[in-house]
């Protein structure tokens, strides 16, 4: 997927762990894991919002399109 | 992402029925070898069926013969019917049914059930031709609109189950 997901670098900057910000959105760690490491396949308007909510950040922030690091990746997981 | 799958009982009496049918169907095979195999004699069949001789009962006799192994050619036909079903219904037990496995499985099922239809019709014609008003042979086999659906339906709930599939991954992907 062209689409990088920087979720990494949101928590880092406001030293939050992936379980606290599941625990605030309501979501569930497994499906944030996925979103996270760049699994998965869509993302629904509801998570965003949560996660922008609680972030205090744009989806921009969030998401970010990376041509050449995708292609590499899609080769190497397929 | 399984789910668990509430408890019905026709799960397991469809996972035992079509073990039974599985076992049936290979004895059938057995039964309609032995019979080409192991009693070839005219004579005998002519007796069986209390046939006199003429070219009328010996066509009859070749009739038979060659419906037998067409039946024998229909016994993998359903075993690849049976045994798919079986699988199917196991991916249903273990709660997740839309995987691409079971459309493949359910095309296959549809391609086996043209067969068949194919061998019956073949059966019918033979049945047809060889039936005489002094030894009418009525056989259940020829053409059957219900059976020709059951194609275009397997055929179609194949599509389906390949287009479930890809949404389930998809939803599955969905955060």
């Amino acid at each position: 997927m062209a689409i990088a997901v920087k979720l990494d670098d949101l928590l880092h900057d406001r030293r939050m762990t992936l379980t606290e910000l599941a625990d605030r959105i309501g979501m569930t760690l497994a499906n944030l894991s996925i979103l996270k490491t760049g699994k998965a396949r869509a993302i629904r308007f509801s998570t965003l919002d949560a996660i922008c909510e609680e972030l205090s950040c744009q989806p921009g922030d969030l998401l970010r399109f990376e041509p050449a690091a995708a292609a590499g990746k899609r080769s190497a997981s397929r | 992402m399984s789910k668990p799958t509430p408890s019905s009982a026709a799960l397991p009496i469809a996972h035992a029925a079509l073990r039974i049918l599985i076992v049936v169907n290979w004895l059938m095979g057995a039964a309609i070898l032995a019979l080409l195999v192991v009693m070839p004699n005219e004579q005998w069949i002519m007796s069986a069926f209390k046939l006199s001789p003429s070219p009328d009962a010996a066509r009859l006799v070749m009739g038979l013969r060659a419906i037998a192994v067409l039946g024998l050619a229909a016994i993998p036909l359903n075993y690849v019917v049976l045994r798919r079903l079986l699988a199917m219904v196991e991916t249903v037990r273990a709660g997740d049914p839309f995987v691409a496995a079971n459309a493949a499985r359910l095309q296959a099922i549809a391609w086996a059930l043209l067969a068949l239809q194919l061998l019956s019709l073949v059966v019918g014609a033979i049945a047809k031709t060889v039936s005489t008003p002094a030894h009418p042979l009525h056989l259940n086999a020829g053409f059957s609109i219900n059976g020709w659906l059951t194609v275009l339906l397997t055929f179609l709930l194949a599509r389906v189950f390949a287009e479930g599939a890809l949404m389930r991954e998809d939803l599955e992907g969905t955060v």
